[in-house]
């Protein structure tokens, strides 16, 4: 049995009577890629900023890579996590160079006596077909361009779990499924553990091991093959959701209809 | 110009004034690039301009300026990296108070003082000129020190300016880095009182970071490219005040809004031929 990587009990956070992450308790294992999706203002950046020691909890707890998530050893499991959050900044302004950019990730750049790790950089940026750009001026990249040098960044010190919030709102469709193919690969070949924050499920569910619905809590767990009821949707999303017809091999898809629900 | 040179080396005060000099330029192009990084350029004109505030108290109580200014500085700097935080207050809101409060304290003490020691142009516009043997020893101390805790912490820093969420996540003490920076800025700020006085010296600290940021393409060619332009700008600053007779310290500011000039005009045509072609 694959080790587990994140597991969350009981976890919650925000006022008692009015909490934006309530009784959430999760497992995922060494190798799993799991999607998260849930409307706007359902607690999805929360939970990942929560895992990734950002964000303390108001109760519940906390195991990454078998150990508890304290004030203690946040330092050192933190070291073990990429993180990818959502882009706020899309006007770069410092003078660096893609191969800085993605030496920042690495666990020992901020120790000046240490050697920065060259051919981790290049892999890391082979990793995301950014290698030939190496030393091009970050801030004249394209948006996409640089959310794959970001996810370069959080990929080259190798971690056992990569956290991501929402990282394709920068890409067009084709670099988007490019990116979870790549994420798909990592989590196969290295036993890495994706944990992605989306919001278009259609998008990522061929691509995921499971989906995650959570609006304040998590509604359904499913697992691929596994058929998402239209009551989870409902309780997401409300009444106001739309059948359309999809691909039957993903999750969340009626197995006999071949159909799929959007909001 | 080979004479003007050879008599400014020649002269015993400018000889004298020259390594303190040289090093003040050193320290402040180093800090200037994490300046410009974390946006902290409002930052160092409250700072210095609050630090009156510390030497009027040093002038009243009749303590030495430079440690009593400086440990009033760091406090400032301080104050200012925890009080927005604690208190809801925006950071520039939060210096503007603390630079028109301390400065109008500053001013009441020293009018108010019984001693006449005090050149307060000398501390407004700086005067590199008269610096005295105990001076230079704090110099030395604080410039080697700060130096040395920025070849420590730079890269950490420059991880926070680029994405202080992502530093963070990674296991970096983010806040506590934060405060050391702040920190530093208040201690810097007090080493370039010296050179160019409270008034002047946000310009030592912005002014070489901003050329740099024209031409650089990396944290070590705009840390290297920095030093260039503050050496350059305080070498050429007092040759300038040595040859008509200038205040010090606005002779070094202006060489360095010179040699601003001259990069961003080069750069903006540099860019223009680049957009033809």
């Amino acid at each position: 049995m694959a080790e587990n990587i994140v597991k969350i009990s009981h976890l919650r956070f925000g006022p008692a009577n009015k909490p934006i992450l309530d009784n959430i308790s999760l497992s995922v294992e060494a190798g799993h890629f799991m999607g998260i999706v849930g409307p706007n203002g359902a607690g999805k950046s929360t939970l990942i900023n929560i895992i990734a020691g950002l964000t303390q909890p108001d109760g519940g707890h906390i195991d990454l890579m078998g150990e508890c998530l304290t004030r203690y050893s946040r330092r050192r499991l933190l070291k073990q996590i990429g993180f990818l959050h959502q882009l706020h900044d899309h006007q770069p302004r410092l003078p660096m160079r893609v191969s800085d950019v993605v030496a920042m990730g690495l666990g020992q750049y901020a120790s000046p006596w240490k050697r920065t790790d060259q051919q981790a950089i290049k892999h890391a940026l082979e990793l995301v077909d950014m290698d030939k750009l190496t030393n091009s001026d970050f801030r004249q990249l394209s948006g996409g361009q640089r959310q794959r040098v970001r996810l370069a960044r959080a990929l080259v010190n190798k971690p056992k779990l990569l956290l991501l919030d929402e990282p394709s709102a920068a890409l067009d469709s084709v670099s988007q499924d490019r990116l979870f193919r790549l994420l798909r690969r990592l989590c196969d070949e290295t036993g890495m553990c994706a944990i992605m924050v989306e919001h278009d499920i259609a998008a990522i569910s061929s691509h995921v091991d499971s989906v995650a619905c959570l609006n304040r809590q998590i509604h359904h767990h499913a697992m691929k093959g596994e058929n998402i009821p239209d009551d989870v949707w409902r309780g997401m999303y409300g009444d106001h959701i739309q059948i359309v017809a999809h691909d039957a091999g993903c999750i969340g898809c009626h197995p006999e209809t071949g159909t799929h629900h959007h909001d | 110009m080979i004479d003007l040179l050879s008599d400014f080396l020649a002269s015993p005060v400018m000889s004298a004034s020259l390594l303190p000099a040289l090093l003040i330029a050193v320290v402040t192009a180093s800090m200037s690039v994490m300046v410009m990084a974390h946006r902290l350029s409002f930052l160092t004109v409250g700072v210095s301009h609050a630090s009156l505030a510390g030497l009027g108290i040093a002038v009243s109580l009749s303590l030495p300026l430079l440690p009593i200014a400086t440990l009033f500085s760091v406090a400032i700097a301080l104050l200012l990296a925890l009080m927005p935080k604690r208190q809801g207050i925006s950071e520039d809101a939060g210096t503007g108070i603390l630079f028109a409060g301390s400065m109008a304290l500053g001013i009441v003490l020293i009018s108010t003082a019984t001693t006449t020691r005090v050149d307060l142009f000398g501390l407004l516009f700086g005067n590199i000129l008269t610096v005295s043997a105990n001076e230079k020893v704090w110099l030395y101390f604080l410039g080697t020190l700060i130096l040395i805790v920025m070849l420590l912490a730079s890269r950490a820093w420059w991880s926070i300016a680029f994405d202080a969420v992502t530093a963070e996540a990674s296991g970096l003490p983010v806040n506590a880095l934060r405060l050391l920076l702040y920190g530093l800025v208040g201690l810097t700020v007090i080493l370039c009182v010296k050179l160019a006085g409270i008034v002047l010296t946000a310009g030592l600290l912005v002014l070489p970071a901003a050329c740099a940021w024209l031409w650089g393409r990396s944290l070590a060619s705009l840390w290297l490219l920095s030093v260039g332009f503050s050496v350059t700008g305080t070498c050429a600053g007092l040759i300038w005040s040595y040859a008509y007779e200038w205040p010090s310290g606005a002779s070094v500011v202006l060489a360095l809004c010179g040699l601003f000039v001259i990069s961003w005009a080069s750069n903006g045509i540099r860019a223009s031929i680049t957009t033809r072609n």
